[in-house]
């Protein structure tokens, strides 16, 4: 009886399948996640001061501000017609110029277009460089450099945009389907002549979506270039910054969120009509 | 000859695009446009090579590399500062994103958490930063608290992105049983969506390492703080030192979190694989 019983039991112990140990793996995320984030809210070690009794101390500043953006005074609109126009003037721009430079070189990053590996990594790694500074970090050195105005703000959007178009794009010929290339191939075509016949083509809708994806991006990164002195209406946000004129920044951001969404509506139109 | 005339009627007329010519018309002459229309001295373009070697050499060719302890500890701070924003930021943005994913949250409750993120989304991160700053001065912590408060805008509206397109059956048979809607999140939505957030999560933080660099320019120390004063001054041996350190350095975050990343994601897709077969 007692025999049976545990015969049956130790049977269906052995059916079920052991529980996955996954304790240990999860300790160790949590504790890897633990230490950094200790080590990065310690100040001795130059981490950050985590203080709470400044926000239980001064949380009414930061209220009265938001308190005084949420009323926008309008009256500062006629002055942001032109900086306004140049900031899209600028996205347009910056978009067009590295639309242009990103067909070659998004052929140059992909592997079906460039087989040949040294040159393919070349020019991953220097738009992998590119891409790793900081948008505001170039429009701060090339205001110092060329001085100040638009054109170092359009030269920082195209070394931004060509950096993600051209990763976007090169991956989007990597995972395409290659059948065509083959074609191409065996039809006795030379690299370049696949290149523009079928792998152009090909990746069309892609390069567009990800060129109207970077003007977007512009226009709201351009928003924030003036601070540096690289053009647009940035240079209007850091006056009304600096006058604590509240209510007319909050008016020039309603006015971005306007254009952006204005922007992104017509790409998404636009997105669709290509597919 | 009669093979010549029986095929020319077959081949079909070439679709009239009409509306494709005068869209690229359109974007043609808007682009002309701004280019015509920016204030820009174009002939200035023609000195741009020669200042960037001269620029350059400045910058590279003796960087300052007494500065480099300097340079690493400020890359420290704005590291400490992405990280605590991220975290928070990836916090806040789970909690307030779930609710406002469809199927999971009420429509009253919907509606406005997303007006929330597209606030949170206009408003860029300086501004953020420029708020906060009242609150608790110019220190790296309204850095981390600007990141995490500005990430909201983006990363709730992937959080509840990520939960619509969770496939439904693990909620629908956790629901079949009888569990309500804690347990529904626990059970059916929590396991199917928590690869893709820990790799947003991460994803945040590259995001958040960039825009710490950028948000130092209006003082809340790190690299950005160090970068903009040194260009200022002009002090490009020094520059040079500070632009290869945040390169070197946002490289390598972005390739270990991006091994991390496609780790999380491909054990995902195993684990799938194992279960349906």
């Amino acid at each position: 009886m007692t025999g049976a019983s545990s015969l049956a039991t130790a049977e269906r112990v052995a059916r079920i399948p052991a529980r996955p140990r996954t304790w240990p793996r999860t300790l160790g995320v949590v504790g890897v996640l633990a230490v950094l984030t200790a080590l990065t809210a310690t100040p001795a070690l130059g981490g950050v001061e985590i203080d709470l009794g400044a926000i239980a101390k001064n949380w009414t500043n930061g209220a009265d501000r938001i308190a005084q953006m949420l009323t926008p005074d309008l009256s500062v609109l006629p002055r942001t017609w032109q900086p306004l126009l140049e900031t899209l003037q600028m996205a347009v721009v910056g978009a067009a110029i590295s639309a242009a430079l990103a067909i070659p070189l998004s052929m140059w990053a992909a592997r079906p277009t460039n087989p040949r590996t040294p040159t393919r990594m070349a020019v991953r790694f220097v738009l992998n460089m590119i891409r790793a500074v900081p948008d505001l970090v170039y429009a701060t050195i090339l205001v110092a450099m060329v001085g100040v105005g638009a054109l170092p703000g359009v030269i920082t959007l195209v070394l931004f945009d060509v950096g993600i178009v051209v990763k976007l794009v090169s991956e989007a010929i990597d995972s395409a389907d290659s059948a065509y290339m083959e074609a191409g191939r065996a039809a006795g075509g030379t690299q370049t002549q696949i290149n523009r016949l079928t792998a152009l083509p090909q990746t069309w809708p892609a390069y567009v979506s990800q060129v109207l994806y970077s003007l977007e991006l512009n226009v709201r990164i351009s928003a924030i270039l003036g601070l540096v002195g690289a053009g647009g209406i940035g240079r209007l946000i850091d006056e009304m910054r600096g006058f604590y004129r509240y209510d007319a920044l909050s008016t020039i951001v309603l006015e971005i969120l306007i254009v952006v969404v204005f922007i992104e509506l017509a790409s998404n139109i636009l997105r669709k009509r290509l597919r | 000859m009669t093979a010549l005339a029986v095929r020319a009627p077959i081949a079909p007329p070439r679709p009239r695009r009409l509306a494709v010519r005068i869209a690229s018309w359109t974007v043609a002459a808007v682009v002309v446009g701004a280019f015509v229309g920016l204030d820009i001295e174009w002939d200035k373009l023609a000195d741009l090579p020669g200042d960037l070697v001269h620029y350059g050499s400045l910058m590279f060719s003796d960087p300052d590399w007494s500065m480099l302890p300097e340079a690493l500890r400020q890359t420290w701070r704005s590291v400490s500062m992405a990280w605590l924003g991220a975290l928070l930021g990836v916090v806040l943005s789970t909690m307030l994103g779930i609710p406002a994913a469809e199927g999971v949250g009420p429509l009253w409750l919907r509606l406005p958490l997303r007006g929330l993120f597209a606030i949170i989304r206009a408003v860029p991160e300086v501004v953020i930063a420029i708020i906060i700053l009242t609150v608790t001065g110019l220190t790296p912590f309204t850095g981390a608290l600007a990141l995490a408060i500005g990430g909201i805008g983006t990363h709730a509206k992937w959080t509840y992105e990520t939960v619509e397109s969770a496939p439904g059956g693990a909620v629908e048979a956790v629901r079949a049983g009888g569990g309500g809607l804690l347990a529904t999140i626990r059970w059916g939505l929590w396991p199917v969506i928590s690869p893709e957030l820990a790799s947003l999560a991460l994803y945040r933080f590259e995001i958040n390492v960039r825009t710490s660099a950028i948000l130092g320019l209006i003082g809340v120390g790190g690299i950005g703080d160090m970068l903009t004063t040194y260009t200022q001054h002009r002090q490009w041996d020094t520059v040079g030192v500070l632009i290869i350190v945040v390169i070197v350095v946002t490289m390598t975050i972005d390739a270990v979190s991006g091994a991390i990343r496609r780790r999380i994601m491909e054990g995902a897709k195993v684990r799938g694989v194992d279960r349906s077969s």
